[in-house]
């Protein structure tokens, strides 16, 4: 190079122009460009500095939940019903996922073939959860992995940032499907459930009770949720644990519910169904007012809640069944009690003093034609015509005309329960009310219980309104208050109402509150608390309810319900069959099966309500009824 | 002013050395030390090995800084006429290897902009950026050192477009930003007709909406859009703008200190020792360390240009003035991308930025302005 040396005169440069003196202007464009960034600094560090040092913390550290495990549900003997059971899921958190399309596609791929989730749909999803700027939250992107599969997945999600293996805490019903509408069901929380569970401390992937007991005593299963709060870089690795708070284990719980009795009595009204669609059945005591069995039918698998992604065909099916209603809860559901609800109407009448228990009626006639006061011709039917027959025959051979009687007077000069048709009707609802009719009975499950209808005056008119009533249809006549004092008319209750009802005039007068649990139990299984026997006291002379024991008796004994009986049981009873829905061509209609009963006869041990859609209760209904009362006797009485 | 010129035993290696800037030496030499430290940092949680393996990217950007140290003394001993002598040989080899690039490339993150030479990734737009310089100094001073034709102004023009073309095509939308600057740069020192920028200007800015439809990728136009909200898109386009925003950000006055940033340490920030190495000293040295740097820049880029003012002749004087915008609009893009006040583009910030290749083509620069002042105008006159 020195060979140039600085006499070096290159030819291709021929003038040494002068050059330009003034460089005032790239000086200031230094000074200018700089001063922009400096402002720029001051803005981000020293003005908002603090914002984004808190960004900064919150983007690695991340809180952990530790989810509680669920409190068990054990039937009465201790036999577990449900079983935690963790629930292995592959999760996406897009935010980890890589950058590169081409690495998540990897993931997307590996997905597709270990897991068989559609590429697409991974695609769609994390697009999807990204476009919702919820990039921090993960995706299930397929539940209920085998023990298999979330192995493999575990080892693999290793090297597939954002990809990771879930186990979310999940429930196996053991106890067969006779109990999925008492035990309910946990799941995921809705979007209105999540801001109210929120305030109650719930982390947003905690399961909640859906339904049933499940449900109604989340408090007690739930526990109480730990967590720990990580460092993790931004690969999701965790560095550092910073704080960890143990979750404490839910509360137990013990039902009354005898785990055999409820398949028995389950399988008995599953065979029995004949061409009734649905069927109920309520096993209680009349002394504590422990529900022994509480039976609905059809049932469905309530495991299929656990894992609604696979079964949604099934659970659509259940869900649209507009027939059956299997989902629902049948044992508390209403629909018109019929004869049952006569027990009531004597129990009114007695303590009214309308009737004695020696009152005496010659049926002589299945028809009795009444002109009504708007001028209605109405026939009021007697199934048959019972001669000469005293409340205690009334009861047990379910005699229409009796308690037609008894309710508004006819044929007893029109002395019925009140001065007047109206006030009959409103004194009959207060006894019906009394006996813990038209209103829910407070059993603690969640199922939607419904709290039957006891009509009167007033509610005629309030639900008698509308274009499709005349004036007329509003009125509360005198056949109103005949026809709903033997249980129909507008009269609905549920069987455990009757059952409720049932243990009242056993036990001499004390309208219990069921329910199904008997004792919480903490983790270490001691009991925490016992249920104890509530009830009110019902204003019916014990005396009284005592002359409409004697007709149950004499029902199974005897009379209507006979078919209930067993050799060796002393059972007392009434059968129920209602009319609903419109007249059919052979001038009939269709008819609920009801029997509602108790046994032992001297110390009740034990009420049995059984219901059908359809059938008679006498044939039906009776013959069920009977065979619980000998399972119970035999296989479940201490 | 008299310089010992005649006193220099004429067979010292290393002439020059009473004229050589040494303020301009010692403050590239800090840059680069500051940018070791900051590598140190931003790569201790990659790489664990010891200090002096090779692999350590500490010791590979220390080792490429000597090289360049040795290669800016050489440089600086020849004479730049010698280099506008050749400088459309260099420019139109410069323009072949823009070509080539395109062509055989490496490709990372969605940009052609790499030679892989195994155990040195070559750039070949740093290079074409010089002789793209070196083109317009001898181009100018052959034209009376003079822009005033409008002739000599579109003349110049054809001479940067079609290298900032290329490299937009890579795509790297800020390399060809730079391009543009040192253009102006040059033709503003060179004198340009007011009136003639003013038309270009104007022409230029008709045309952007049209450069915004067709010429730029989806990519650029996201980048672009994602500064606007970088919320948006928190983890495509707008993660890089995010991170680098909360490291900058939450530095705030003094800094969390060194290997303390925890969006550097937990990998927060993407390529911490390259693109986003600003993010890195704001976070863990704050708002003074950054105007530290700043006032390093600002020395650096006062002596190159009081190299321009005394150089010889125009050819140096607007060689000096590119270095100068070349070195200013790298450091300003790359850390307005690292503060979110220009879209992400993959510019390296001169002297810091882990790199062989950039370094090694500042330090050429360097050199080349040192000749410039080793042989200024006071000295030719003597």
């Amino acid at each position: 190079m020195s060979v140039f040396g600085d006499e070096f005169r290159p030819s291709s440069t021929p003038s040494r122009t002068r050059p330009h003196s003034n460089l005032a202007v790239l000086r200031l464009a230094v000074l200018l460009l700089f001063g922009v960034l400096v402002v720029r600094l001051v803005d981000m560090q020293i003005v908002k500095g603090d914002d984004y040092a808190r960004r900064s913390e919150n983007n690695h550290i991340v809180a952990t939940n530790i989810l509680p495990a669920r409190g068990l549900i054990y039937a009465r003997g201790g036999e577990p019903l449900v079983e935690n059971a963790g629930v292995y899921a592959a999760t996406i958190v897009p935010e980890f996922l890589p950058e590169k399309q081409d690495d998540r596609y990897r993931i997307y791929l590996w997905l597709e073939n270990n897991l068989g989730v559609p590429v697409l749909d991974s695609q769609t999803r994390v697009a999807e959860a990204e476009k919702n700027s919820r990039p921090g939250q993960a995706i299930v992107m397929k539940s209920h992995l085998s023990r298999e599969e979330a192995l493999v997945l575990e080892e693999a999600s290793t090297d597939m940032p954002g990809l990771s293996l879930r186990i979310v805490p999940g429930r196996d019903y053991i106890g067969g499907e006779a109990f999925a509408h008492v035990l309910g069901y946990i799941g995921p929380q809705t979007a209105e459930e999540a801001k109210l569970l929120r305030e109650k401390g719930y982390a947003f992937n905690e399961p909640v009770g859906k339904a049933g007991v499940e449900s109604r005593y989340e408090e007690e299963l739930r526990g109480e949720i730990g967590f720990s709060a990580n460092e993790q870089d931004a690969h999701g690795n965790l560095l550092n644990v910073l704080m960890t708070r143990n979750a404490t284990p839910g509360n137990s719980l013990r039902l009354s519910l005898d785990l055999d009795l409820q398949q028995y009595v389950a399988e008995l009204l599953e065979d029995s169904l004949g061409d009734a669609k649905v069927a109920a059945a309520v096993v209680m005591s009349p002394k504590t007012g422990e529900v022994y069995a509480l039976v609905s039918v059809p049932t469905y698998d309530n495991n299929l809640f656990g894992d609604l992604e696979r079964r949604q065909a099934e659970y659509v099916a259940l869900a649209t069944d507009d027939e059956r209603h299997p989902l629902l809860n049948q044992a508390l559901t209403e629909s018109a009690p019929g004869s049952t609800f006569k027990l009531i109407t004597a129990a009114a009448a007695l303590e009214e003093g309308n009737i004695t228990p020696s009152t005496s009626l010659n049926v002589t006639s299945t028809v009795l034609e009444f002109k009504g006061e708007n001028g209605v011709i109405y026939p009021l039917y007697d199934w048959r015509a019972h001669g000469w027959i005293d409340l205690i025959g009334a009861i047990a051979w379910s005699s229409n005309h009796y308690f037609y009687m008894a309710s508004c007077g006819i044929q007893n000069g029109g002395k019925g329960l009140g001065r007047n048709t109206e006030e009959s009707a409103v004194i009959l609802g207060y006894y019906a009310r009394a006996l813990g009719l038209g209103k829910a009975t407070g059993i603690d499950i969640d199922a939607g219980e419904m709290p039957g209808i006891i009509p009167s005056p007033e509610y005629k008119r309030r639900v008698h309104t509308g274009p499709e009533f005349n004036p007329e249809d509003r009125e509360w006549y005198y056949a109103d208050t005949c026809f709903m004092g033997i249980g129909q008319q507008d009269v609905t209750a549920t069987p455990l109402q009757i059952a409720r009802m049932t243990a009242a005039i056993a036990n001499g007068g004390k309208l219990l509150t069921p329910h199904v649990v008997s004792d919480v139990l903490g983790p270490d299984g001691a009991v925490v608390k016992s249920m104890h026997p509530e009830y009110t006291t019902v204003p019916v002379d014990p005396a009284n309810l005592e002359t409409i024991r004697l007709g149950m008796r004499a029902s199974v004994s005897q009379g209507a319900g006979s078919r209930a009986a067993q050799p060796g049981l002393d059972i007392a009873g009434k059968t129920g069959t209602a009319e609903f829905g419109p007249e059919k061509a052979n001038g009939k209609r269709d008819e609920h099966a009801w029997f509602t009963g108790f046994a032992p006869y001297n110390d009740p041990e034990v009420v049995v309500t059984v219901y059908f859609d359809l059938g008679v209760g006498g044939e039906k209904a009776a013959p069920v009824a009977g065979q619980i009362f000998r399972y119970f006797m035999d296989h479940v009485q201490p | 002013m008299t310089f010992g010129y005649a006193a220099r035993p004429r067979t010292f290696a290393f002439r020059g050395w009473d004229r050589f800037d040494y303020l301009l030496l010692v403050t590239s030499a800090m840059l680069v030390v500051y940018g070791l430290v900051l590598i140190h940092s931003a790569s201790s949680t990659t790489f664990d090995g010891p200090l002096t393996s090779f692999a350590n990217p500490v010791a590979r950007q220390a080792l490429f800084a000597i090289i360049s140290l040795g290669i800016m003394f050489t440089i600086s001993q020849l004479d730049y006429h010698y280099l506008t002598h050749y400088a459309w040989l260099l420019y139109g080899i410069g323009i072949l290897a823009l070509i080539a690039v395109l062509l055989f490339g490496n490709e990372e993150y969605g940009s052609t902009r790499w030679f892989d030479l195994g155990i040195i990734q070559v750039q070949p737009s740093e290079f074409a950026k010089l002789a793209t310089i070196l083109l317009l100094a001898r181009y100018f001073s052959e034209h009376g050192g003079d822009a005033r034709e409008l002739r000599a102004l579109v003349m110049s023009l054809i001479i940067v477009v079609p290298a900032a073309l290329l490299v937009f095509i890579e795509p790297d939308l800020g390399t060809s930003v730079v391009f543009g600057a040192i253009w102006l740069g040059v033709v503003i020192i060179a004198g340009v007709n007011r009136g003639h920028l003013l038309v270009l200007g104007a022409a230029f800015f008709a045309v952007l909406p049209f450069a915004w439809t067709f010429a730029l990728d989806d990519y650029q136009v996201e980048r672009i859009s994602v500064l606007v909200n970088p919320d948006e898109s928190p983890l495509d386009a707008g993660y890089n703008v995010i991170q680098s925003q909360i490291a900058v950000g939450s530095g705030q006055i003094f800094g969390k200190g060194l290997m303390n940033g925890e969006q550097t340490q937990l990998r927060y920030l993407k390529v911490p020792t390259k693109d986003f190495i600003f993010s890195v000293l704001g976070e863990e040295l704050g708002f003074a360390g950054a105007l530290a740097l700043f006032l390093l820049f600002i020395v650096l880029l006062m002596r190159i240009i009081r190299a321009a003012q005394i150089a010889g002749d125009a050819a140096g004087q607007l060689i000096a003035v590119g270095v100068a915008m070349l070195i200013l609009m790298q450091a300003f893009i790359n850390i307005a991308v690292n503060v979110s006040i220009f879209p992400v583009t993959g510019i390296p910030l001169p002297f810091l930025s882990q790199g062989g290749s950039s370094l090694m083509s500042m330090f050429i620069a360097l050199g080349i302005v040192q000749s410039i002042i080793i042989r200024h105008r006071a000295y030719r006159q003597t």
